[in-house]
């Protein structure tokens, strides 16, 4: 209606008022485009820049333009690639602890009694929000090979003390179950929601019709958290790595003998420890395109075989 | 293509959590079922009780195993404040998380009322643009922040912990796709009354959206809040750092204070966890609706 007593007035109003519609979404946009464009899409573009160069971030040195030499070096790298392996190691470590055992727990205990449940969503969601460095800093406590608790009970049983985060073979388990520990709890709510929402007459008919315990599981409730269990695949795959950066810093400096260094973790070694920008840059680029890949591989497949009940 | 956590949300029915069990489970399944989840429960609540435990242990207790210190203390609490300037950490991380959380939704609600509200070019590329920041890992974009922040003079400074949190891709997305649910008709009505969009933004959308903003408070605070690789990066001096900087102090390489570390990790954790304590139906569902981050 507005529109309509407007158009009576002619064209310079209606100009105005069009040219003003193009300008005042940007205005409201200006601050957050503006702010995610300095921090986020202007440092992709200098980080592509970087990796062609050589440079250790002093202001008073040059940049020195060394062409593919950055991303031939790190080819060449034997750590790179055992962190790239190591990234893999993480994820599919983590898969099992992020996914497959919540889903486990959440459908065999989706009978218990609401209370009771509610009960232990309050105490299993408390690693989520703890601090990564906080969990860091227990963990090794509890893990210390001298006075550590586990230790002690490891001890106790009459075994020898395990080093956890000291034995190569061992630590990168260590970092995972870690990490795996922040988020088990959480990915049990998740799924025990997404659970708890199947309709129980679809459960109820599948009995009637005398389907088995399993028959239950296998045909009715994993076909209806499927897109939950792909949600919760997808968020390990690409973020699994990620979330161990922490851990990994503060616990074992990415040792012993790179044993738990991943390739988030050697952007930050290459960065900061050897303060060398063309090949943290350069890394930079190759795990930004490779996860660019993965992300949209995982996305067409989770559009493809999700599955939506309603 | 859909990248963001928040467009998640909807398939993951999380928030009727409580349902009612109509029928009761058989006695031995039901107590296999508590089995489990009392195991679960215990793994993910020890490590927490323990740090708690042994930052109450007096110092020549601090390698004890008993469950409860036979006198609990808090030299340790002490020796941490001493150590380094707690106080003032935790005044700088409440700062900072206080401000970030502010103005992350300020710019949050700017940003989504212009894709709720208008139709103008390039609007699904900016807002794919902006929902594709969040998949671009915080390392590849760290030396060309980090080099920003030398060169603005900002290093060891809380300016540079606040400034590329101004505005951030979950808040925008989360409270874009609240807009897109809010009743047009409301909308139009307002707009027939002559209201400036401003208006229309403040009094009528804002308030309605509370669900949704008290959601992203809670999140943004605590990730905040516990944000570590960034200050790790910038922090100098203990006086310009954050809490979590501060923990990693009692962490040297010729051996660790366990009791000042984890006095120091209880004070940090604390806050959090009272938050947790008070909110906790609200705390759970704010983190259900955004995905896992």
């Amino acid at each position: 209606m507005s529109e309509a007593a407007l158009s009576t007035h002619g064209g310079t109003v209606r100009r105005r008022r069009m040219d003003n519609w193009r300008v005042t979404p940007w205005l409201y946009l200006a601050p957050a485009v503006l702010t995610l464009a300095i921090w986020i899409y202007w440092p992709l573009i200098d980080a592509s820049r970087l990796s062609f160069y050589e440079w250790n971030m002093l202001p008073t040195t040059p940049q020195t333009y060394v062409g593919w030499q950055n991303y031939i070096n790190i080819f060449a790298l034997p750590k790179f690639w055992q962190a790239l392996w190591n990234t893999g190691i993480y994820i599919i470590g983590l898969l099992p602890i992020a996914v497959l055992i919540p889903l486990a727990i959440a459908i065999y205990t989706h009978d218990l009694p609401a209370r009771a449940r509610n009960f232990y969503r309050a105490i299993i969601f408390v690693p989520m929000i703890i601090a990564p460095v906080v969990a860091a800093a227990v963990w090794r406590w509890l893990l210390d090979p001298g006075h550590g608790m586990v230790n002690e009970a490891i001890t106790l049983f009459g075994f020898r003390p395990v080093r956890f985060l000291q034995d190569p073979k061992i630590a990168i388990w260590t970092i995972i179950v870690i990490t795996g520990w922040k988020l088990i709890g959480f990915s049990t709510l998740i799924l025990s929601a997404a659970n708890a929402n199947i309709n129980p007459s679809l459960v109820e008919a599948a009995r009637m019709d005398g389907a088995s315990k399993w028959e239950i599981v296998r045909d009715i409730r994993l076909p209806l958290l499927r897109s939950t269990v792909l949600f919760l695949v997808l968020m390990t795959i690409l973020l699994g790595a990620q979330w161990s950066f922490a851990y990994i810093h503060v616990l074992t400096g990415g040792g012993p003998l790179g044993a738990t260094t991943n390739i988030f973790y050697i952007l930050w070694d290459f960065g900061f420890s050897s303060l060398s920008v063309g090949w943290s840059s350069a890394a930079a680029v190759i795990l930004f395109l490779g996860f660019g890949v993965v992300a949209f591989v995982l996305f067409r497949l989770m559009d493809r075989y999700s599955f939506h009940d309603n | 293509m859909t990248i963001d956590a928040a467009a998640f949300a909807p398939s993951i029915p999380a928030i009727s959590i409580a349902r009612p069990t109509k029928r009761g489970a058989t006695g031995l399944n039901k107590s296999v079922g508590h089995l489990v989840m009392a195991v679960l429960a215990i793994f993910c609540l020890f490590p927490v009780y323990w740090m708690i435990v042994t930052s109450l242990r007096p110092a020549n207790e601090v390698f004890d195993t008993s469950l409860w210190p036979t006198a609990a203390s808090l030299d340790n609490y002490v020796y941490a404040l001493n150590a380094i300037p707690i106080i003032e950490m935790l005044g700088n991380t409440l700062l900072v998380s206080a401000v970030v959380t502010v103005v992350q939704l300020f710019t949050g609600l700017l940003a989504a009322y212009a894709f709720a509200r208008w139709r103008f070019p390039f609007d699904k590329l900016t807002y794919t643009l902006i929902a594709l920041t969040w998949l671009v890992p915080f390392q590849v974009v760290m030396i060309p922040n980090y080099l920003l922040v030398a060169d603005l003079g900002l290093l060891d400074s809380l300016a540079a912990l606040i400034l590329p949190h101004f505005a951030a891709a979950l808040a925008i997305l989360m409270l874009a796709q609240a807009m897109r649910s809010f009743p047009r008709e409301v909308l139009e009505a307002a707009r027939m009354d002559g209201a400036k969009s401003w208006r229309i933004l403040w009094e009528v959308i804002a308030p309605n959206l509370r669900g949704t903003i008290a959601s992203l408070t809670i999140l943004i605070f605590i990730s905040t809040w516990n944000e570590y690789f960034w200050p790790l990066l910038l922090s100098r001096t203990p006086e310009n750092s954050v809490i979590q900087i501060g923990i990693q102090m009692f962490m040297t390489s010729e051996g660790t204070q366990w009791g000042p570390l984890m006095a120091a990790s209880t004070m940090a954790s604390l806050p959090i966890l009272l938050l947790y304590v008070g909110l906790q139906r609200q705390v759970i569902q704010s983190f259900m609706k955004s995905g896992i981050r």
